[in-house]
């Protein structure tokens, strides 16, 4: 494909080029695409006029966001566009119909439509409106920005004061990883680079288990796939109740282990004869500083993998020790930046080479994951900064390959902990998931 | 000590608009010092002071401000 230079806006950094190799791994599959989406239910009907406002003022700041993704040589880069694309979509319900089963079917809708690559606008924003309820929906592709990325793009729209909304994204910065990985002197980085890539082998040498029967996927024909989820939302006091068990459990390492391992044991509760030798999940983490509100757009962040083989998952206290010990054994001999210079070589990989790379181990047909984890934490958006009414609730979905076919998200807002179990049908059931959920819910809880 | 670890959490860790007007004694959790960087912090202590710090005391009150990380590195460094 020819594009003239002066076409593009920006390259994409090499943590947007690892979420594209999993964008073009999940339409293997014949999904849409790595989507990553927030939902804000909302208690009535927003300031519409505000909200779009806003939304166009995003747009105009971040230029990126109504750019489309074009492939020059081996490298990916935002381009413009002749036509913008509209960003702001309004879903009214139809009078005579359910308002909350069209709201499921419009998120459905959204988060299940397949575009070409080239054509999909980078974010859209979404008001589903009915009597019975109201929701934004964020939907992003995930080279144009993480979660984090995500979460901080609420927050400008959920800000009144203009001068502070003109403050996001500033300073303006390099790529986080590019900054983070130039730290390194070129002999540091070979290094960190053959260290990732031992850690990787040590993974592989156990086989990932994967629960749920990947031979539904042969019965069914690849148009029948889709993504569907299951949102499941503690009280108050079940939320303050698994923030005591997860300190017991691992300490300050972060609730994140404990979720990790509360869904390896309901897994392996739930389907003992599942075939493999460990549990194992990979988790990204943020290179942004904590409440930072800089950079916006793009991928900041690097992976880590929680592995737990099955004999300690039976164990709950040798399992949190466990899970433990890795995180900290990990951070100690920096394996955590240790895959930014394996994801800058991955970058200069076609996205079939460093698909195979990222899922599969060394030179098996075992996928890696067992399950696919994001952890947001605590989500800081006042429920009152909404344009024209409150947020009530907030969840996050997200596209997954099949395998590992589960995705599971948690966040916390208004102190209450949400889960969101992402899963594609038909090769699990939404009555499969929520057994699985009754069995995390006992874990979380012990 | 003190400005050694202020740099290192204020320049890699946590965002605050005015650094200097960040107390010794206000809290870091509730300023965003997270799991990761409690970690990471550690490492950086351990490194910068030759010492080891028990995974055991990774508590709250060992982490949470400038004035308990000074007196848990201190607790080690003399010993």
């Amino acid at each position: 494909m020819s594009k003239n230079k002066q076409e593009i806006i920006e390259p994409l950094n090499f943590a947007d080029s690892f979420t594209l190799a999993m964008d073009e791994e999940i339409r293997k599959d014949g999904l849409p695409g790595s989507y990553g989406c927030f939902a804000l239910e909302l208690d009535d009907r927003p300031d519409i006029e505000t909200l779009q406002h806003r939304i166009a003022e995003f747009s105009q700041k971040f230029p990126v966001s109504l750019a489309s993704l074009q492939q020059i040589g081996r490298h990916f880069y935002w381009c413009k566009r002749d036509n913008l694309p509209q960003l702001f979509f309004n879903h009214i319900c139809p009078e005579n119909d359910e308002g909350l089963d069209f709201q499921q079917h419009t998120i459905n809708q959204i988060i299940n439509r397949k575009e070409k690559r080239e054509s999909i606008t980078p974010i859209e924003f979404h008001l589903i409106t009915s009597s019975a309820k109201n929701t934004f929906f964020m939907r992003w592709i995930h080279p144009f920005c993480d979660a984090r990325g995500a979460d901080l793009i609420l927050q400008f729209l959920c800000t009144k004061d203009e001068n502070k909304r003109q403050q996001f994204g500033l300073p303006k910065t390099e790529p986080l990883v590019n900054i983070q990985l130039a730290k390194y002197h070129w002999w540091q980085k070979i290094i960190l680079f053959f260290k990732a890539k031992i850690y990787i082998a040590k993974l592989d040498k156990l086989k990932s288990i994967q629960s749920f029967d990947q031979n539904k996927k042969k019965e069914s024909a690849s148009r029948n796939l889709h993504l569907n989820f299951d949102v499941q939302r503690l009280t108050e006091s079940e939320t303050q109740q698994v923030i005591k068990q997860a300190k017991k459990a691992v300490g300050l390492t972060g609730t994140s282990l404990y979720y990790i391992g509360c869904l390896m044991r309901a897994l392996e509760k739930m389907y003992p004869e599942a075939e493999g030798d460990a549990y194992c999940t990979p988790y990204a983490f943020n290179i942004r500083k904590q409440r930072a509100i800089t950079p916006m757009t793009g991928n900041h962040v690097s992976a880590l993998f929680a592995q737990a083989p099955r004999e300690i998952i039976k164990d709950r206290n040798k399992l949190f020790t466990h899970l433990k010990q890795q995180n900290t054994g990990v951070i100690r001999q920096q394996l955590d930046y240790a895959f930014l210079p394996l994801m800058w070589a991955g970058s200069w990989l076609s996205l079939k080479e460093y698909g195979k790379i990222l899922r599969l181990s060394n030179g098996t047909d075992n996928e890696r994951s067992s399950f696919w984890f994001s952890d947001v934490g605590k989500l800081d958006i006042p429920a009152q900064s909404f344009p024209g009414t409150e947020i009530n609730t907030v969840f996050h979905v997200c596209q997954v390959t099949t395998p590992p076919t589960l995705a599971f998200l948690s966040c916390i807002y208004n102190n209450r902990l949400t889960l969101s179990y992402n899963f594609i049908e038909p090769i699990i059931s939404l009555e499969q998931i929520e057994t699985l959920h009754q069995l995390v819910l006992l874990e979380l809880l012990d | 000590m003190k400005k050694i670890l202020r740099d290192f959490i204020f320049e890699e860790l946590i965002f605050v608009t005015e650094p200097s007007q960040f107390s010794d004694d206000e809290n870091l959790l509730e300023a965003g010092l997270d799991s990761m960087g409690i970690m990471r912090l550690i490492m950086f202590i351990e490194d910068k002071y030759s010492i080891t710090l028990p995974d055991t005391e990774i508590e709250p009150e060992n982490v949470q401000s400038f004035n308990a990380l000074e007196q848990w590195i201190l607790k080690y460094k003399k010993g």
